[in-house]
């Protein structure tokens, strides 16, 4: 290059060639499906190299899985709905479909053939993915949190049986805790396994966040002011401080390095230790959340598939979750899962998958008793904000470390009166 | 024959000249735009555009996936009653200003060393680098097991060294927390001061140090007198600049405490970014990111007044 001219000439020339293919070709036909990643490795494999390709060749249709990290979904989701650019075809968990309602294109159709041809739907499934009488999501299993512990540790102190309520499960943490065997409970800001114990707890001790028309705020009652006493109690006699500043990852190691004897959790501890620490894994089992004075209950972690609205060709989106939810492939793409994920189908209330490992049963059995976090609200915006602020895991563990009962619930009315713009 | 320079002046426009392409490339206004607009619009597309846009959204209640209301200062209005967000603030401002202090303090410590001369220096200022060229993500994995309670290095160093009976909880204490993430900081930062302070220092022509001497000035005074006055310019651009970094600082908190526990160790951008991203409230979170916005202006307009009367 001897002058500016040849130098302009010629990165002009280079820019052009660069974004020459992209005007020139017509785009291949395909489709996109996000997800976050999955615990288990199989389950996400056996979309790509199985459901995939064989949708191909059956249609002609690509479909491309991009998986996210694990907690990274729900950024992905409001880009993509946002943005109104990316995948068409959006995995959802937990109340999404509410919060990206007016971004999702009605599957009613196709959620009523499922429902028909697989026995029916589960009651409780409507609260996670019915938005205004719209299907807006195709749920095909749902993440449990349930209580994961180590059955020698709980058979030397005498218990042999996964205790039924709150009060015996702190009196058997009591005794673990003095043998060298602590509890731990999230009680920081991860993305779930705070919050599957916490919301439980208020709720089993008969304390609400906010009443059914969204407006009411009920925190400030004497059951909250019983399940936050019972909480740090729980805590400070049963523990480890560390607790409190932990995510996600932390009770999965601390429990796969022998330093807690019980936990609330997926079921991905069981199948880590299985694969990795098989010592361990023949010495874990899972319970039940326990119950409080109101009742037993669980955290939804509804899985789903949902049609962003931008999705140019919504028919071809359609048949393909027709498809994908065919008893054919659904079936098989559940067994590869290893019974992660727990089907709100009728029909598969008694799936061989359940069989693998008695194990996994009590993930089935939490299905009946869970809610949504904000539950007995409304599944919209404003408990996605409750949830992102912390503001129930936070009521909890301030008073863990020692703030009174009564400020902390205070702390809390104040901030989802805020949010629910309450008086 | 000699040159005159009329002979090389470029020749003036003929009236009636056409305008030809490679007339036009070699104007120095047309080229020099030419060369400036990729850069500008750049500029534009992925700094101004967010920016004002992050102004129109802090203006509005916007919840992902609907239209947006205007609500005007609504939004900063219940910020101000939120005491979530004045914790926020605290945290942050705590954040800022002890690890800028470590930083700086440890920064020139390790510039003035290496100006040295000494066997192996070359190896420590690339060793020295490590912190800073490591991306964040992957050191502060690394922190994660160095601060856990149950595999923790440091934790194990203690008990075993009859410090302590048992170990302390690091990320869990809100306390401990917040200092473990200045100590984090500072140990990622730390080389960016030194690196800069030392291509600062290597600029002092040793005549003027060699003067001070003569004059009797000690080691203390020499560095008072000719090494800190010379480098003051460039020891408040660097402040500058890793003030900002840290004002933003985001990976490091997020992927360590994630703003826990209880709030702690909450800075603006990660707090924006939950209300923003995980609670959908596109508006709000805005509105958070921009509280940081009059301290900056504030900042960098106090130390760009200070540069230039110096």
């Amino acid at each position: 290059m001897t002058s500016r001219r040849d130098f302009v000439t010629v990165t002009l020339a280079a820019v052009g060639g660069a974004l020459a293919p992209r005007w020139a070709g017509a785009a291949p036909k395909a489709m996109s499906v996000v997800h976050e990643s999955s615990f288990i490795k199989a389950f996400d494999d056996f979309f790509v190299q199985k459901l995939a390709p064989e949708y191909e060749k059956l249609t002609g249709i690509k479909i491309n899985y991009e998986p996210v990290s694990v907690g990274s979904m729900l950024t992905r989701l409001t880009t993509i709905v946002e943005t109104k650019a990316g995948p068409e075809i959006v995995a959802t968990g937990v109340n999404w479909p509410y919060l990206f309602d007016a971004g999702l294109v009605d599957v009613t159709d196709v959620a009523n053939e499922v429902g028909k041809k697989l026995g029916g739907w589960h009651d409780n499934i409507y609260d996670a993915v019915v938005v205004n009488r719209k299907w807006k999501a195709i749920p095909w299993g749902n993440i449990g949190q349930l209580e994961v512990y180590r059955t020698d540790w709980f058979k030397e102190v005498g218990v042999n049986k996964f205790p039924d309520t709150w009060e015996d499960l702190l009196a058997a943490g009591r005794l673990l805790k003095k043998k060298g065997h602590p509890f731990g409970f999230e009680l920081g800001h991860g993305f779930g396994d705070n919050h599957g114990w916490l919301y439980p707890l208020l709720w089993s001790y008969g304390g609400r966040e906010v009443d059914k028309d969204g407006k009411t705020v009920l925190i400030d009652s004497s059951e909250t002011a019983k399940a936050v006493d019972f909480c740090r109690k729980f805590y400070q006699e049963t523990m480890l401080e560390d607790v409190l500043g932990w995510t996600d990852v932390n009770n999965n190691r601390a429990f796969l390095a022998e330093q807690i004897s019980c936990t609330n959790n997926a079921m991905s501890i069981l199948i880590v230790a299985k694969r990795d620490f098989p010592e361990i894994g023949k010495v874990t089992d899972h319970g039940l959340n326990p119950q409080g004075p109101k009742g037993r209950f669980h955290l939804f972690n509804v899985q789903s598939h949902a049609i962003a609205a931008h999705a140019p060709d919504q028919a071809a989106a359609k048949a393909f979750l027709r498809w994908l939810y065919d008893d054919k492939q659904l079936s098989a793409w559940l067994v590869a899962g290893d019974a992660y994920y727990a089907p709100f189908l009728h029909g598969y209330d008694n799936h061989p998958m359940w069989n693998a490992d008695p194990r996994y049963l009590p993930y089935k059995d939490c299905l009946r008793t869970s809610r949504l976090h904000a539950w007995p609200g409304p599944a919209g915006h404003q408990a996605s904000e409750s949830v992102a602020k912390y503001v129930l895991v936070d009521m909890f563990a301030k008073a863990c470390r020692g703030d009174s009962t009564k400020d902390v619930i205070a702390t809390a009315a104040a901030q989802l009166k805020q949010i629910y713009k309450a008086k | 024959m000699a040159v005159g320079p009329a002979s090389i002046a470029r020749p003036a426009p003929v009236a009636g000249r056409p305008i030809t392409l490679r007339g036009l490339l070699e104007r120095e206004g047309v080229f020099s735009w030419i060369m400036l607009t990729p850069g500008v619009l750049f500029l534009l597309a992925f700094v101004a555009y967010p920016f004002f846009y992050g102004i129109f959204l802090s203006l509005e209640e916007h919840p992902v996936a609907r239209a947006g209301r205007f609500v005007g200062f609504a939004n900063f209005v219940i910020l101000a009653h939120d005491g979530v967000f004045w914790q926020v603030t605290r945290n942050t401002f705590m954040y800022v200003a002890v690890t800028t202090v470590f930083k700086l303090l440890g920064g020139f410590a390790m510039a003035l060393v290496m100006n040295q001369s000494f066997r192996g220096r070359n190896l420590t200022r690339a060793f020295l680098l490590l912190p800073f060229i490591v991306p964040t993500a992957l050191s502060t994995v690394a922190w994660m097991w160095i601060l856990d309670p149950t595999f923790s290095i440091v934790n194990w160093l203690l008990v075993h060294g009859g410090v302590i009976t048992s170990g302390y909880s690091w990320l869990g204490n809100a306390s401990l927390a917040m200092w473990s993430l200045i100590v984090v900081n500072t140990w990622r930062g730390m080389p960016f001061y030194g690196i800069t302070l030392l291509a600062g220092l290597q600029t002092i022509s040793p005549d003027l140090y060699e003067a001070a001497a003569i004059d009797g000035a000690t080691t203390t005074q020499r560095f008072l007198y000719v090494t800190l006055p010379v480098i003051k310019p460039v020891l408040i651009i660097v402040t500058m600049f890793s003030v900002i970094f840290t004002f933003g600082d985001f990976q490091l908190i997020y992927a360590l405490t994630h703003g826990g526990p209880a709030n702690a160790t909450h800075v603006f951008s990660t707090w924006a970014f939950d209300i923003g991203m995980s609670g959908g409230q596109l508006g709000m979170g805005a509105a958070v990111a921009l509280a940081i916005l009059p301290a900056l202006v504030v900042l960098i307009v106090g130390l760009t007044i200070y540069l230039r009367r110096e």
